[in-house]
């Protein structure tokens, strides 16, 4: 039997490959007569081509018109006909009585979007990495049905965006299932999504729970490549489970950990879509951040003013920059303590 | 030091039984070695001594006190592991200085034992050190040390050499060995490697399949193994097994008949049910003879030429491999017809249930 499906599926194999073989034979003879003429670096400027072509187009040709667009003003949309201003869109960002009082700044809406974004990136940070530590560590036991619950939480990161901002609006609006339930318990129904404190910190829940399941696998490799035998010499010591945590589990899983806490920070700086659909923002200015912030200057307003929506970009893709050379740095790093060990 | 007894011990996991009615007495100061095939369950046995593992049957006490369900922490047993275990984010000095700090000993008295487990094993260069910047044989006398801060009532050694290059291998056995006799430790020790049990062991545990097929010195069990098993286990190169027929024979003697019809006569009455028995001779204890003046007719197939000794490996007429160790060098090559002469006051007959059998 074994054989018999070994004989159709190498014939299947045969079949599907033949194309290819017939395509390289093909493709043989001009590809060894360019590579006589263009040398072997010739052949590979020749394969990468398609791949920088399309890196050129999509990324770094925008990239340039972004950092030319910053210099320009008005409301035009074409390079053309926009007028060249310099460093004023970033001067006027940067008008502020006090960069503390986002009023005393002439692009208030830009240093509310800053400053609710440091926030939002202080507390959705700390959580997420908490949030992701503690579900690697229960996920790491033995678990009856741990596959299962591996899933569940890994299920979110699989969602768009936009689906969870609106299933957790349909959760946190007034007459929402959170409120039902609450009401259900004999509570009295919270607005949820109108509060201001309530919304910041659903922004930061929903986002957690969005994201915590990609994390935690993250973490959860970290746990599993610790060594069983650390553990158990651990426990012919006669270390304490809290001391085992701190001295052994947490010092070997910190490599795991830096790079959870970079890729959030990354993720948390450009958050958007979820909260987006799910507060639009507000109430208020109150769940606004620089990204929406870019989003409405650039595209949504009635005034819109893509010159300073472009230089708001560029800042916040400096800051992306620093925070992604650490990542590196911190990778790096990893790589040759890995090869010390 | 102690005396470990394991009694009817067992170990399952679900409906698979990896350990089966284990009972041994580990004397007090006894370096015993378990060893036997992979998956054997030597190492099962070693994490139920150390409580790294339940038993599913039986008990297991030290010094008397049932420990059975006692935590690894208190049997105050030290265990080096195979892979030495040693936390990677620790200087050596830290990693000796972990488990004493748990037991929340004096920095004074940690600080002196570990200073006279560095000078033991002369590891006090590297006290400063990572283990990630130690060579291998360094991180074992630092799992070792380790082990020994501790001042355990027994060291539990897991295939501590396994890791080690052959060179290394044979200098550390060496040094564990000589570090048994100033101890006085009672240790328990496990490998695959026979030649590690041979030259380490007060006494060797022989295990198969999770039973236990024989316990003795190291020579008791190469001089008289009681079973095929152990017989094959024990001994480099491997013991010669040999299909024959015994019959009676002379006067006090028994004739042994090989398939080939060649044959000899031994010393002693041996009794087998149907006269199918095997028989055992070691490499060592077979020898090249004069044309017509050995036992069995082989024609060579392999000569290993090793300097102080020759293995030839040889097949007889009736198609039976047969290694003979000749000492210093001799000249075969490989397609010569040798006579093996067998030297019988050392050969090993077993029934065919695989047990050995008593020439009276």
């Amino acid at each position: 039997m074994g054989d018999v499906r070994n004989g159709i599926a190498t014939r299947a194999g045969a079949m599907i490959l033949a194309p290819v073989g017939w395509l390289a034979k093909v493709f043989d003879a001009p590809l060894r007569m360019l590579q006589r003429r263009t040398g072997s670096n010739g052949m590979a400027v020749f394969f990468l081509a398609p791949n920088m072509l399309v890196f050129g187009i999509f990324v770094l040709f925008p990239l340039v018109i972004n950092i030319l667009y910053s210099m320009t003003g008005g409301g035009a949309l074409f390079l053309g006909e926009r007028t060249f201003v310099g460093a004023d869109q970033y001067g006027r960002l940067f008008s502020c009585g006090s960069y503390l009082d986002p009023k005393s700044c002439t692009e208030d809406l830009f240093w509310i979007a800053v400053w609710n974004t440091l926030a939002f990136v202080v507390l959705q940070v700390a959580m997420m990495v908490a949030v992701a530590l503690v579900t690697a560590l229960v996920l790491n036991r033995e678990l009856r049905a741990r596959s299962f619950w591996r899933a569940v939480f890994f299920f979110p990161v699989l969602l768009s965006p936009v689906v969870v901002g609106l299933i957790w609006r349909w959760i946190l609006q007034r007459q929402g299932l959170l409120n039902l339930m609450v009401f259900e318990a004999g509570g009295t129904p919270v607005n949820w999504l109108v509060e201001r404190n309530w919304a910041f910190t659903a922004a930061i829940m929903v986002s957690v729970w969005a994201h915590v399941g990609f994390y935690a696998l993250i973490l959860l490799a970290g746990l599993q490549a610790i060594p069983k035998d650390l553990y158990e010499a651990a426990e012919m010591d006669g270390t304490r489970p809290m001391r085992v945590f701190w001295r052994i589990t947490l010092p070997l899983l910190a490599p795991n950990l830096l790079v959870v806490l970079v890729l959030t920070l990354i993720r948390a700086v450009q958050i958007f879509d979820e909260i987006y659909v799910l507060t639009g923002g507000g109430p208020g200015t109150s769940t606004l951040f620089l990204t929406q912030y870019i989003y409405e200057v650039g595209f949504a307003s009635m005034l819109r003013n893509p010159g300073l929506a472009s230089a708001a970009s560029i800042l916040m893709g400096a800051v992306l920059v620093v925070l992604t050379l650490i990542q590196l740095g911190i990778a790096r790093r990893n790589e040759q303590r890995g090869k010390m060990r | 030091m102690s005396q470990i007894t394991l009694t009817g011990v067992s170990r399952a996991f679900g409906k698979v039984g990896v350990l089966h009615d284990i009972n041994l007495d580990i004397l007090d100061g006894e370096l015993i070695v378990f060893v036997g095939p992979s998956g054997c369950g030597k190492s099962t046995l070693l994490r139920l001594i150390a409580g790294l593992d339940r038993p599913t049957g039986g008990v297991i006490a030290i010094d008397g006190k049932d420990v059975t369900t006692v935590p690894a922490a208190d049997r105050g047993l030290a265990m080096v592991f195979q892979s030495y275990a040693l936390y990677p984010h620790m200087s050596v000095r830290q990693n000796l200085a972990f488990g004493l700090e748990n037991a929340r000993m004096a920095r004074a008295e940690i600080d002196a034992r570990i200073a006279e487990a560095a000078r033991m094993l002369e590891i006090a260069p590297y006290l400063d050190r990572r283990p990630g910047q130690l060579s291998g044989g360094q991180r074992q006398r630092v799992a070792i040390g380790r082990a020994i801060v501790r001042n355990p009532t027994a060291f539990l050694l897991d295939e501590p050499l396994s890791n080690l290059d052959a060179e290394l291998r044979i200098s550390t056995r060496a040094e564990l060995a000589a570090l048994h006799e100033r101890l006085s430790a009672t240790m328990v020790y496990v490998t695959h490697d026979q030649i590690e049990a041979m030259t380490l062991a007060d006494r060797i545990v022989v295990l198969r399949a999770g039973r236990i097929e024989q316990i003795g010195t190291p020579l008791e069990l190469y001089n008289h193994p009681a079973n095929l098993f152990v017989a094959g286990f024990i001994g480099a190169p491997r013991m010669n097994f040999l299909p024959v027929k015994v019959a009676p024979g002379g006067a006090g003697q028994s004739s042994l008949t090989l398939d080939g019809s060649a044959g000899f006569e031994i010393d002693g009455n041996v009794s087998a049910a149907n006269g199918d028995v095997t028989l055992g001779l070691r490499p060592h204890h077979i020898s090249l003879a004069d044309a017509g003046k050995g036992d069995v007719a082989a024609r060579v197939a392999l000569v290993e030429a090793l300097g102080s000794e020759t293995i030839v490996h040889t097949r007889t007429s009736g198609g039976q491999t047969m290694l003979a160790v000749v000492a210093g060098q001799c000249q075969v090559a490989s397609g010569d017809t040798v006579d093996l002469k067998f030297d019988t006051s050392h050969l090993h007959l077993f029934d065919d249930t695989g047990l050995r059998i008593a020439v009276s």
